[in-house]
């Protein structure tokens, strides 16, 4: 038993947001993640065969309460995605239509566990244990009644991070561009005919964007910067680039993005770095449930928006057929 | 062997609205036993490992003009499919809405019938529907088993009388669909649930695996049959701590089910019923929801319906 206070004690209002956040990056079944705590918020990071990796950050703004016990170093532990989120979810059951729920978390717990609650108000408690020697406990009250509902996970000592997927720019001028999320799925869920790799130009000349796949057979989809400003929001390319990437791992960064980005018509942010290395950015709206709280919100006061963002790196294919500086 | 009977406005409602629905999440394939007094949906009584579900009418629940007759002291019983009895009910109901000025004027016959079905060489028994719109009649054969042999009727009889122990302790589940809600999705988490029932008015449902423990727990819950107070040293301690206590001192019992059956059975509340009681039988034999059905615009048990579960414990637990 720590004698010490916990490292991290918050509180979320929102766990359909967080759920949604974590199953952005949740692109097969079986997936061990990594979260790391820090002053800042907490940041979950998935990777797979060291040529993709995905990182949610949960900053702390994102939390109602979030106490940061100042732990020598960022505390991180394993624990699996989808047992995360299944559990996680098993908590934004609606309490009979009639509030909302906040979740605690906390870390670690009596085992060096990480523990989440759940509360909706007085006395219901959900627990997560994740053992070795990690818990959640989330504790949560459905309304007046004595109920809770209690989860504890097990967590692993985390593997280090095979690869460092350190991201630089690719010169003075940053090679991007953002572009609707809902059109940037479609056009990767498009390019699963073609199959196997897909080549990502960029030109400054005209402004473009092209995703071309070549397999079975051959697709190619531009986004032209002038001519449909609403699709290709910002666009920044001094030269021509070209690299290819794995379909499988470009389709993974599009596959789960949450519903309610494309809702919120929202744009995602993509970046050629050094080497060609990708980096895609979402943002997933972890916003107050809109069920009006009078207690709480006053007439006219608007909710900062709240914004988990999540990042993908993908390494590009080694085979260069491309075309660069 | 001879059934028919007249199916009442009341009895479509409550086969077609609430107990089929309900019945046919229990199982697509259930026993209708028919007796001088009661109709009963029978899921499982013979086949020892899914959820037994138990759904009995008094004939005048359902019917007018009952008449039954056998040599089996006037008890018949057969395998039918839900899904097709509930289409039979559903298009007659269509059917006397149709053409009628009321259902009340269009009687919906139902009886017992042996037919030779097209190319067929032997006479089949059906269940027939025979509805009487405003100038035509439309009649329905649901295909039925062969009626029960002696033996058979009572070794589905013994199969019910068995299923009919009450556990000591019931608690009251007080909201059926969020109760629902949170296991359909602890369903992806894990497939065993302990359930803990105590004295005090506690549920506790709970998925353990190596990796993961979620539960929930209902406290204060009503008590019907054996109660005691919780202890007051209790009160601080962590819901599972609690529950073992619980057990250790006699007052509590636990049993693990298949969260499939568990969540199979709080689908019973299509029925709509109006409280829904869970109970764990004398040493821990199985896991048993009760439903309790009360009589239109009153908090009194309507005695001519009855619904009971009877989930099977996949391990004694720590009866």
């Amino acid at each position: 038993m720590s004698t010490e206070g916990p490292d991290l004690v918050c509180e979320v209002d929102n766990v359909q947001g967080i759920v949604d956040a974590l199953t952005a990056v949740r692109w097969k079944r079986q997936q061990d993640a990594v979260v790391e705590l820090s002053e800042h918020g907490m940041v979950l990071i998935v990777e797979e065969s060291s040529c993709l990796q995905a990182k949610v950050y949960l900053q702390r703004e994102l939390f109602i309460k979030y106490e940061y016990g100042g732990a020598q170093g960022r505390p991180r532990f394993g624990v699996s995605l989808g047992l995360l989120v299944n559990c996680l979810n098993t908590f934004s059951v609606p309490a009979g239509g009639r509030s909302s729920s906040t979740i605690e978390i906390r870390y670690p717990g009596p085992d060096m566990q990480l523990l989440l609650n759940l509360y909706l108000f007085a006395n219901s408690i959900i627990q997560i244990e994740i053992r070795c020697y990690i818990v959640f406990y989330i504790l949560r009250s459905v309304d007046s009644l004595d109920a809770c509902i209690y989860a504890e996970i097990r967590t692993r000592i985390p593997e280090t991070i095979s690869w460092d997927y350190n991201f630089e720019p690719a010169g003075t001028t940053p090679l991007s561009f953002t572009v609707k999320s809902a059109a940037l799925k479609e056009a990767i869920d498009d390019l699963e005919w073609p199959g196997s790799s897909v080549q990502i130009i960029l030109q400054p000349d005209p402004p473009s964007v092209t995703f071309k796949g070549e397999g079975h057979g051959d697709l190619q989809i531009d986004f032209m910067y002038y001519v449909n400003t609403d699709l290709l929001i910002a666009f920044s390319c001094d030269r021509q680039v070209s690299y290819r990437y794995k379909y499988k791992f470009l389709q993974a960064t599009t596959s789960n993005i949450p519903s309610s980005v494309i809702r919120d018509n929202r744009g995602s942010k993509l970046t050629i770095g050094r080497g060609g290395m990708l980096k895609v950015q979402h943002l997933v709206s972890v916003a107050r449930p809109s069920i009006p709280h009078p207690h709480v919100d006053s007439a006219g006061y608007q909710q900062p928006s709240r914004i988990a963002y999540i990042e993908f790196f993908v390494k590009p294919e080694e085979d260069e057929s491309t075309i660069n500086d | 062997m001879k059934f028919k009977a007249f199916l009442t406005e009341n009895g479509v409602n409550l086969l077609e609205k609430r107990f089929l629905p309900a019945l046919d999440k229990m199982g697509k394939v259930c026993h209708l036993y028919l007796t001088r007094d009661h109709t009963m949906f029978l899921h499982n009584l013979l086949n020892g490992d899914g959820i037994q579900s138990v759904a009995q009418f008094r004939k005048e629940a359902l019917f007018d003009d009952y008449r039954i007759s056998s040599q089996n002291e006037d008890r018949i019983a057969f395998a039918i499919d839900i899904s097709l009895l509930q289409r039979a009910v559903r298009s007659s109901v269509s059917i006397c809405t149709e053409f009628g000025s009321g259902p009340t004027h269009n009687r919906l016959q139902i009886k017992l019938v042996k037919k030779l079905p097209p190319n067929c060489t032997q006479p089949m028994p059906f269940l027939t529907f025979e509805t009487k719109g405003y100038k035509s009649a439309v009649i329905q054969d649901v295909p039925i088993s062969k009626p029960f042999s002696r033996a058979q009727v009572i070794e589905l009889q013994t199969a019910l009388d068995m299923a009919q122990d009450l556990p000591q302790t019931l608690v009251q589940v007080p909201d059926l669909n969020q109760l629902q809600n949170f296991v359909d999705r602890l369903k992806h988490v894990g497939d065993l649930l302990n359930v803990s029932i105590s004295k005090y008015g506690d549920l506790l449902v709970q998925i353990s695996t190596t990796l993961i423990t979620v539960g929930a727990e209902f406290q204060k819950l009503l008590v019907i049959g054996e109660q005691a107070d919780a202890p007051a040293e209790d009160r601080n301690l962590s819901a599972q701590t609690r529950s073992a206590r619980a057990i250790l001192r006699g007052d509590a019992q636990s049993v693990q089910v298949s969260v499939k059956h568990f969540a199979k059975s709080l689908q019973c509340h299509l029925a709509k019923p109006d409280c829904a009681f869970y109970g764990i039988a004398p040493q821990g034999a199985c896991l048993t929801v009760i439903f309790q059905f009360f009589i239109p615009g009153s908090r009194q048990t309507d005695k001519s319906i009855s619904l009971h579960c009877r989930l099977p414990v996949l391990d004694p637990g720590s009866s």
